[in-house]
């Protein structure tokens, strides 16, 4: 079917709507990346098999949906009930036919499938009353968890498009840079750039051809909000790019996809196929004169093609290698022309922005970063998932009331944001406004918003040597500091974790740091000592511990920890067999000892003691 | 106004003084530099002094594949950057004439550069074979 | 327009980049992985420089010469205490990299740097990774070598780490290297470098060689130069031409008869 004019879409939306409607219940099966891991696609099976079975009159497997990330992925596979928004957790395939029974065919709730408030320890039924989803804003994850992505007509209920029509019916470019300037929208990849101006700047340069790409290679480590927003709402991100193109003047556009995400390659090229077939894609849009081609470009592996001039040289065949950015990209970017790079979170901002105004996105969120962020929350919290929170909120209400706190009642030690490029923030920040030029202040960044909380059992040496391990294997090599200069850093790192360094090392690496930082060609060099640098700062402690005591406060570092056991223990013999090393000896209802020479820390004693008799020292 | 260098063979009584002024002009850290001009004795008290003939057609360009050789229009002399060139020799081969030239001691290609408008050859000529005219 | 370099004013042209009026100039400034052969490519990081300019409000940075296009009225400073301090740890990191590379420890000694203060690579070799001999390789059309890898354990090598069938022996990755790690040997008419051997030509003359065969074969053919364009070699070219001139002198001592 072809929508080839704006009423078209309208009558097409209202008979989407229509089908809801008519439908009692929707079950959602949150199909989410946490949530594939840990079993959705047999609840679905199961779902699949007992709707056969049964063949009920209103509940088919048409009402069964598979949606993109819900949000709270530590209690997956989450199966939600609409539209009242019963929420079942760590659901099994052997629940599944009591859920049919119980609740969708009788009305009643299944209590132990509820979530549990770790502060009242009380159970509760519906999503909305979760802390966790109660202090969230959801604009750029609207739809997830909500909508079928494959599916072109759930989006099209859900109001998708219409931004598309407004753009092309009644604004200029110039009218839409100017809303999108209004909003305050900064980029959300990490660099926080004002969207606006940039689309302004790409605009202005006199070329025949100018291009649009979408950043998709989210390389962070433990980051994963874009890939469920190009898993779950693959049009959403679609839309954004239109108007965008639109925008700037463009007339092909790209999605650079790393390598490691199949399904989101999957969900997008669908989702392009099936707007390409409705006329809400490629020539003549809706009927209009604008013509635009989004084409799918797939990473290598690197975490280095996620900086924007590595990434067009990848989308152009080339290898992903930094250039010196003196002539920015929207001058010269993809094959020497303008080109406008934004995050797929930017994108997926976009179109509720022209649909609700500039002043509407401006009025959530604080001055300066206003609108709202994906948090990938992870670490030792009791709810990790994918979270979007105004702007302005402070990590104590992030970590604590939306994340549950930290787990098995540990102590919270540091908050990481920003990826690799980023930094650790210690207690002191907990009270710390969520935004922009806070987090940079406070010696972190927002970056493209993994955050990873640690408690009192890490060490942040070790975090320090994590990263800088990270960023040496994916640096591209092109220029002396970053290439050499974080090698020597992280191997001087290692040192400092086997209790070999000195003090003049620290001052070595301190120098070393301060030079990567001025003399790197991009940003992966500039901000790669960010994880030393941040850790000297707040927890230098620690790192003199690991120099003059040669001790390891966290009891992470092999080599300046050893486990002991105390005279809680009772001579159960459980730890015996679980040494891979054999290291040690006891007799029955005999306190155990462990030969320190064999001992290679490996920690299997300390996880089967169930009598805390094992000390880590 | 293009000026040539004008060799006149049957005036040149093969006393080397050119060889000398080419080579001094060209010193670089006190080391002379090879000799850019050659008079070649070809038979009985009968010398050519042999240089590069600012080509029309120069084979030596032709043959440089990274351009650091280059006919200037205005001045009809070809010049040979040393900062571009990356020694491959391919104009060595090419030339007919044989009049660009490997500098051992200096580590660089060489050819006549005219002095850069003032041929210390020519200054130096007793006999006039040489005239930068 | 004109730019000012450490307090002078000098001529620049639109287009060119802040390391080429440098050198124009001859303002020394090092900068390892630079060549005016090939585009610019910033792996060093040595040639960089403070610049600011009177309309941005006081803001300096350091930027790469090499890679940074001139514009009127900028002002460059070549020498500040930070971009010294700079300098100095990129050759002690180069030290630790290649530290029996002579030119290295040479450089490194002008900087103050003696020993490195980090840990020197095992086994090392003197390539210091400008990347100029895959650069001026593409610039000659060959593309027989290339950069390999990422990261630290970045290196130049060749298709599938095999001898590159590309190569024509032509030297210029050995000419410009600045480290002259690339090794090569010329012995009687066979060259050997990059595990192949060329045929050098011979002049049919006196036999003295210059190029290689393939070299040779490849500017007759991509120059559209006659094809016994290098059969002599540049001495007997020059004995040639002066026994060729001498046919078209009338000599002296026979117009002196004449006259008589």
């Amino acid at each position: 079917m072809k929508i080839d004019s704006p009423q078209k879409l309208k009558e097409w939306r209202d008979r989407c709507l229509k089908k809801k409607a008519a439908a009692k219940n929707t079950i959602v099966v949150c199909f989410g990346p946490g949530c594939l891991a840990s079993g959705c696609r047999e609840v679905y099976a199961k779902f699949a098999e007992i709707l056969e079975e049964r063949k009920l009159k209103d509940i088919t497997l048409k009402s069964v949906k598979k949606t993109g990330c819900h949000g709270l992925c530590e209690k997956g596979p989450l199966v939600v009930i609409e539209p009242e928004g019963i929420f079942y957790t760590r659901v099994k395939p052997a629940h599944v036919k009591d859920i049919i029974e119980n609740t969708i065919i009788n009305g009643e709730v299944i209590d132990k499938l509820l979530y549990k408030d770790p502060k009242t320890d009380k159970r509760i039924e519906k999503y909305h009353d979760i802390d966790f989803y109660k202090k969230q804003t959801r604009i750029a994850l609207r739809n997830l968890g909500h909508i079928d992505p494959d599916d072109i007509e759930d989006y099209i209920a859900a109001g998708g498009y219409s931004a598309v029509v407004k753009v092309l019916t009644s604004l200029t470019p110039e009218e839409v840079i100017e809303e999108v300037s209004i909003s305050g929208l900064r980029g959300r990849g990490g660099g926080g750039f004002p969207a606006g101006k940039k689309w302004a700047t790409c605009r202005k340069v006199d070329a025949d051809t100018h291009y649009v790409i979408c950043n998709g290679d989210e390389g962070d480590p433990g980051a994963f909000m874009d890939r469920s927003i190009m898993e779950g709402d693959p049009h959403a991100v679609l839309e954004g790019m239109i108007i965008c193109a639109y925008a700037v003047g463009a007339r092909d556009a790209y999605i650079y996809v790393r390598e490691e995400y199949p399904l989101a390659v999957q969900h997008l090229y669908k989702a392009i196929e099936d707007a390409m077939e409705c006329g809400l894609l490629g020539e003549n849009i809706m009927g209009t004169d604008f013509s635009l081609d989004i084409h799918v470009s797939r990473g290598g592996g690197a975490f280095v093609c996620g900086e924007s001039s590595a990434l067009m040289k990848s989308v152009a065949g080339d290898v992903g290698e930094p250039r010196a950015k003196y002539i920015h990209s929207v001058v010269k970017g993809l094959w020497d022309q303008p080109t406008v790079l934004n995050n797929v979170e930017t994108f997926a901002n976009v179109p509720e922005i022209i649909n609700k105004g500039g002043e509407w996105f401006k009025s959530i969120g604080i001055e300066t970063s206003t609108g709202t962020k994906a948090f990938s929350l992870v670490g030792k919290v009791e709810n990790t998932g994918l979270i979007e929170v105004p702007m302005g909120i402070t990590l104590r209400e992030i970590i604590f009331d939306i994340g549950g706190g930290i787990k098995d009642g540990h102590k919270f030690k540091a908050v990481q944001t920003g990826g690799p490029s980023g930094g650790c923030l210690p207690e002191t920040y907990l009270d710390e406004s969520v935004d922009f030029d806070s987090l940079t202040k406070a010696g972190s960044m927002m970056g493209s918003g993994g955050m990873i909380v640690m408690d009192d059992r890490t060490c942040m040496v070790d975090v320090a040597r994590y990263f800088l391990k990270f960023l040496v294997d994916e640096s591209c090599g092109k220029d002396v500091p970053c290439r050499e200069g974080l090698y020597q850093l992280h191997s001087l790192a290692v040192k400092v974790t086997e209790g070999k360094a000195t003090e003049d090392d620290l001052a070595l690496m301190e120098k070393l740091s301060e030079f990567i930082v001025i003399g790197s060609l991009c940003g992966l060099g500039k901000s790669g000592p960010n994880p030393f640098l941040s850790t000297v700062r707040y927890f230098r402690d620690e790192y003199l511990a690991h120099i003059r005591d040669k001790k390891c406060p966290g009891g992470v570092c092999r080599e300046l920890i050893t486990y002991e056991i105390n005279d809680k223990c009772t001579g159960c013999l459980a730890c015996i067999k679980p040494c891979p090393v054999d290291a040690i000896s006891g007799e029955k209802k005999k306190i155990h000892v462990i030969d320190q020479a064999l001992c290679t820390k490996c920690g299997a004693c300390y996880a089967i003691c169930q009598f805390d008799a094992i000390d880590i020292k | 106004m293009i000026k040539r260098l004008l060799v006149t063979p049957s005036l040149c009584i093969g006393c080397r003084t050119c060889e000398l002024a080419c080579s001094l002009t060209h010193q670089e850290n006190g080391k002379p530099g090879r000799s850019r001009i050659y008079p070649l004795e070809v038979g009985k008290e009968q010398f050519v002094p042999v240089v590069c003939l600012q080509c029309d057609d120069p084979a030596c360009v032709k043959s440089c594949p990274v351009g650091a050789l280059a006919l200037e229009e205005s001045t009809g002399y070809i010049r040979l950057s040393y900062e571009k060139c990356i020694k491959c020799r391919a104009c060595v081969a090419a030339c007919p004439f044989g009049c660009s030239l490997v500098d051992e001691d200096q580590d660089k290609i060489v050819k006549c550069d005219l002095c850069e408008g003032n041929p210390a050859c020519a200054r130096f000529c007793p006999t006039k074979a040489l005239v930068y005219k | 327009m004109k730019i000012q370099i450490n307090g002078r004013w000098y001529k620049a042209f639109e287009g060119e980049m802040v390391l080429d009026v440098l050198r124009r100039e001859k303002i020394d400034v090092p900068a390892l992985c630079a060549h005016e052969a090939v585009e610019p490519f910033g792996s060093c990081r040595l040639c960089m420089v403070e610049i600011t300019h009177e309309n941005w409000g006081g803001w300096k940075g350091n930027v790469t010469s090499c890679l940074y296009p001139v514009e009127d009225k900028l002002r460059v400073t070549t020498h500040t205490p930070k971009i010294n301090e700079l300098r100095k740890m990129i050759l002690n990191l180069l030290l630790a990299r290649c530290p029996n590379a002579p030119e290295i420890q040479k450089l490194a000694e002008e900087y103050g740097v003696t020993i490195t203060d980090f840990v020197p690579r095992p086994d090392a070799d003197d390539c210091i990774l400008c990347g100029l001999c895959t650069r001026v390789c593409a610039e000659m059309g060959f593309y027989a070598i290339s950069i390999v890898g990422r990261g630290y354990g970045r290196e130049v090598g060749t298709p599938l780490n095999e001898a590159p069938p590309d190569c024509t022996g032509c030297l210029a990755c050995v000419n410009i290297c600045p480290t002259h790690c690339i090794k090569y040997e010329d012995v009687g008419n066979v060259r050997k470098i990059w595990d192949r051997e060329f045929e050098l030509v011979p002049c049919k003359r006196c036999g003295k060689t210059i190029i290689t065969r393939e070299f040779a074969d490849r500017l007759i053919k991509d120059k559209n130069l006659p094809e016994d364009y290098f059969d002599l070699c540049d001495d007997c070219k020059r004995d040639d031409i002066a026994k060729n001139m001498s046919k078209l002198v009338i000599w002296q001592d026979k117009k002196e008869e004449v006259k008589r």
